[in-house]
């Protein structure tokens, strides 16, 4: 502190001879994945940051929205791949199927690192889970930013009461009138739905935990009977004709025509707004598989990491990502979308606590994330985008055509085993 | 004297040295190396650490994911060809006698040639939405089109048969236009109608150019990926995964360099596949007459 | 009389078929001008309820640099369609007119070309790009299109074509084969290289997944990619998305309803190429 003060100082002095230096703020580049009302919101933060303490600090932001998470990602491997690390931002909004790739990253300052570097900072009202999801290899490389879990979103004005297992869906056929060509459920699963109903069952769906603790190289759900037991849940469901083997649509949802819809919670706002009152939406937690199951689901969304690109513009990013992480702007994000707050100060913060109590349902996935067991985490693999879809298939594919759980279960051994047999011999 | 013989000798190779350089660096050079590693183990940085033999092939093969891109590559281009070549010939069948509003109409069916495939497909995207989409209303249909396993890759198609219309349509306009006005003079008064105006003297009379376009509108189509990465993302479940569209995913999002190179060999040999057999076809015919 | 009477129906078709092949583009400029509101209504309609709302044209170009986007589409357009027909003037230049060692196997080779279609070699030219630091340059969107191996066999052709004695007299005159080539040649092919050029221009502007992959800045986006980075795939500001797909199709309409002639009557020579 001192010595900037110095430098500001001597700068000051040196202000008229160099004033075309000093106009000079450190640029940094953030590249965001926020889309509709979080696009809106980060425009929104990204300037009043370039505002006030960019401007006192002398750094200027440029935001740049890179497409899904998964573009993003893919455009952070290519560049990984080339070796050109100067072409990385400074901060990236980066979701769970990026964690491999960041990790390898030379210039990855993670926050372990950053820490290092600023002794004095302190994360301890962060959610554990949330930081804990971020973690790889006992490495925190990232702040939780737009922190989610997938909660279950029903037409409360059709169905009254909240499905607590994929049973109480099943039943539900028949028993209440489903628009026409519409449906009670839809959903395909994929990595982290998945991961949450094996966990649920006390299992994981790779080894070393998930991928946390180290390369995943084999599934685990497989020996411990756990993904037969899901499948034969879901083939269960399906049978009861409650499940349209279709990846969800909010349009659907919103139009009336699908009851039930399990997303992430970031999307309670924009489903407030497009339903319009046209019926009541409820938000319950997740479904548990069966009867057996803990209730729960994996931490979800966004984090924010940073690349070295000279101390600079490191600082700058430092001030970036403890600005977006601040309180002040999760409260505001969460209360703006249906993200939940990845702080317990943000948390605290008089903007979310008038929220819930004006409308509860923004509580629910807050609550469900502090009631998850600890050891229920998302699932980290080097070959995320695959190993995500070809879940997807294999389920969709099971209901199609008419597998048994165990052939399913084949399947996936063969689909799943084989992406992380072929990625761990290229890579190993 | 001896200075200028020298220039006199090179200069031929100056004229063609920029189009080299460029093709073995941005055609040739590339081509060898997806070679390379589709025999490789390729690491996620692109460093080649193995030789591979043929795993990466047996694996690829061996691939659901690759058997469905294959599947649907295949349907794709073979529904793709024949109605785009149909529905082509058949306007500019029509459009050959030059009437006074034909500046209109012609421009109207050239028109898709000059639309971009990411306009288009966003414009197919609301057109075809199941919910808020104009084409199910106005038919009264319940089609999920690009939603649906069933109905998405005939959608796909539809789409690419749109965007073919209007270079076919031209293509087949000159072609008929050169067919001597007697020849066709001559079939009407042998009493014969439109369809087999169309089907037994135009179309005979233009095999080189129904080659060209089947050719031109295989390989297209066997190419098929920007729809898929902007309106299905391959989905639902496979439905619309294309070996481009694979090529993409495995070697650009997952960075599995050596599949993406095997995917990339195989599409290789279809296309030339199917150019070579197109050829003979022409041959044959062409001999015939 | 029957005769102009069947000549009138067979436009009446003709008319209203073409208003089919294009209906999708005019239900997505009429969609561009509704409000999201109108887009939930059931049933759906076609018609704006006013074609004064500019709102998402105006939301399109306030959300992304679209004046940029169009920028970039138009310089990368353009430079790369004139390299290429200077690359494959050079060179169709020299194989009609010279003899040398290696000529035919070096046409072979240009020729060659076009058996390997560019998708299949794009993830490996990425890295060669990325490896040469030309990712975020225009260098880097427009390096790989310029290679034009037909445009070098058309030009080859049209040069063919004109009377040897032509160059001689020239020659004699003490004109230089560039010269020659310059002021001689391709102004009297002006017809060809301004279809090949407009042709090369439609498919640079259109093209998608190439740009997608090598820029990674938003100012340095085309307007294809620009577009579709409007929304996400799930997204459902369906207006948004036709007043941007709109704004992105007009250069490339104006420039074909301008040039259409053109384009058709080269394509009696057979010159039309991809």
């Amino acid at each position: 502190m001192k010595k900037l003060l110095i430098a500001m100082m001597i700068l000051s002095l040196l202000a008229p001879a160099c004033a075309f230096a000093q106009q000079e703020p450190v640029r940094i580049v953030f590249w965001h994945s926020a889309t509709e009302d979080a696009g809106e919101l980060m425009a929104g933060y990204i300037d009043t940051f370039n505002r006030t303490i960019g401007a006192e600090k002398g750094i200027q932001v440029e935001a740049v929205f890179q497409g899904s998470y998964s573009d993003s990602v893919s455009k952070m491997r290519s560049i990984l791949s080339a070796g050109n690390l100067e072409e990385l931002p400074d901060l990236m909004q980066l979701d769970a199927t990026g964690k491999v790739a960041y990790q390898t990253a030379e210039n990855a300052y993670t926050i372990d690192k950053a820490m290092a570097d600023h002794p004095e900072a302190d994360f301890s009202s962060f959610l554990a889970p949330a930081m804990d999801n971020w973690k790889l290899s006992g490495e925190q490389l990232g702040l939780p930013f737009a922190t989610s879990t997938t909660v279950t979103y029903y037409n409360k004005s059709l169905i009254g009461q909240a499905p607590d297992t994929l049973s109480d869906i099943a039943n539900l056929a028949g028993s209440v009138e489903v628009p026409e060509d519409g449906c009670i459920y839809a959903c395909v699963p994929n990595t982290p739905t998945l991961a949450n109903w094996i966990g649920q069952l006390g299992g994981y769906v790779v080894d070393r935990k998930n991928g946390s603790e180290g390369m995943a190289t084999r599934l685990d759900c497989l020996e411990d009977g756990t993904l037969q037991a899901f499948l034969t849940e879901w083939k269960a469901l399906y049978a009861s004709g409650a499940l349209k083997n279709v990846a969800s649509s909010t349009d659907e949802f919103v139009a009336g025509k699908q009851l039930i819809m399990t997303s992430s919670s970031s999307s309670v706002n924009a489903m407030l707004e497009k339903i319009g009152g046209a019926f009541e939406l409820g938000v319950a937690a997740y479904p548990r598989v069966s009867d057996e199951a803990q209730m729960g689901a994996t931490v979800s969304g966004s984090c924010l990491v940073m690349f070295d690109q000279g101390d600079a513009r490191k600082e700058a990013a430092w001030e970036l990502l403890n600005y977006l992480t601040g309180a002040d702007v999760q409260a505001d994000f969460a209360a703006g979308t249906g993200y939940l707050p990845s702080s317990s100060d943000a948390a605290e913060s008089a903007v979310w606590q008038d929220l819930i109590a004006g409308n509860p349902i923004f509580n629910v996935g807050y609550e469900q994330i502090l009631s998850t067991p600890p050891a229920m985490c998302s699932v980290t693999v080097g070959p995320s985008a695959d190993f995500y879809y070809a879940i997807q298939n294999d389920v969709s594919e099971m209901l199609d055509q008419d597998l048994s759980p165990e052939e399913a279960v084949e399947l996936m051994e063969e689909d799943l085993g084989g992406l992380l047999d072929q990625y761990a011999k290229a890579n190993g | 004297m001896r200075n200028r013989n020298g220039v006199r000798a090179i200069r031929p190779y100056l004229y063609v040295l920029p189009i080299i350089l460029f093709a073995v660096g941005f055609v040739y050079y590339p081509f060898l190396k997806t070679f390379l590693y589709s025999f490789s183990t390729v690491n996620v940085k692109g460093e080649i650490t193995g030789f591979a033999g043929l795993d990466n092939y047996a694996y690829l093969f061996g691939r659901r994911e690759f058997q469905a891109a294959l599947r649907n590559t295949l349907v794709l281009t073979a529904v793709n060809v024949p109605i785009t070549l149909l529905i082509a010939s058949f306007l500019a069948s029509l459009c050959v006698k030059e009437r006074p509003l034909s500046p209109v109409y012609e421009t109207m069916f050239a028109l898709p040639m000059a639309i971009s495939m990411a306009a288009i497909a966003l414009v197919f995207r609301v057109l075809l939405n199941p919910t808020v989409g104009f084409v199910n209303h106005a038919l009264n249909l319940s089609i999920g089109w690009f939603e649906d396993r069933n109905t998405a890759l005939f959608s796909i198609v539809l789409l690419t048969v749109w965007m073919g219309i209007g270079f076919n349509f031209l293509l087949f306009l000159s072609a008929f236009r050169a067919i001597p006005a007697q020849v066709i003079e001559a079939a009407r008064l042998d009493g014969a109608n439109a369809a087999q105006l169309l089907f037994r003297v135009r179309l005979p009379l233009a095999v080189p150019t129904v080659v060209y376009a089947a050719a031109t509108n295989a390989i297209l189509a066997l190419m098929t990926n920007g729809p898929i990465m902007i309106l299905t993302q391959g989905g639902p479940s496979r439905a619309t995964v294309t070996l481009i569209y694979m090529m993409y995913t495995s070697g650009y999002n997952s960075s599995n360099y050596s599949l993406a190179a095997c995917i990339s060999i195989c599409t290789f040999l279809l296309a030339l596949c199917l150019t070579l057999l197109l050829l003979r076809l022409e041959k044959k015919k062409v001999s015939y007459e | 009389m029957k005769r102009s009477m069947r000549d009138a129906l067979i436009q009446a078709f003709c008319l209203l078929l073409g208003l089919f092949v294009v209906f999708p583009l005019i239900y997505g400029a009429l969609g561009a001008f509704k409000t999201p509101s109108e887009f939930s209504r059931v049933p759906p309609t076609v018609f704006p309820d006013s074609f004064r709302n500019f709102d998402n044209f105006r939301a399109v170009f306030e959300k992304a640099p679209m004046a940029r986007y169009f920028l970039n589409s138009l310089i990368t357009s353009t430079v790369s369609s004139l390299v290429r027909l200077v690359f494959a003037a050079l060179a169709a230049y020299a194989f009609a007119f010279f003899e040398f060692p290696g000529k035919k196997p070096l046409f072979i080779l240009v020729l060659g070309t076009m058996m390997l279609p560019a998708e299949t070699i794009t993830v490996t030219n990425y890295q060669t790009v990325s490896a040469l630091r030309l990712t975020d340059h225009y260098l880097g969107i427009m390096i790989v299109s310029f290679v034009g191996a037909s445009q070098m066999f058309m030009l080859r052709a049209r040069f063919a074509s004109t009377p040897r004695a032509l160059r001689e007299a020239a020659m004699l005159d003490g004109c230089s084969d560039l010269r020659f080539l310059l002021f001689v040649l391709l102004p009297v092919s002006r017809p060809v290289l301004v279809t090949l050029f407009l042709q090369s221009f439609i498919a640079q502007w259109n093209s998608y997944l190439w740009p997608l992959l090598v820029t990674n800045h938003d100012e340095m986006r085309t307007v294809q990619v620009g577009i579709t980075m409007l929304t996400a795939p799930e997204a459902t500001n369906y207006e948004t998305i036709l007043a941007g797909a709109t704004v992105a199709l007009i250069p490339a309409l104006i420039l074909f309803l301008v040039s259409r002639r053109k384009l058709s009557d080269s394509m009696s020579g057979g010159s039309l190429v991809g």
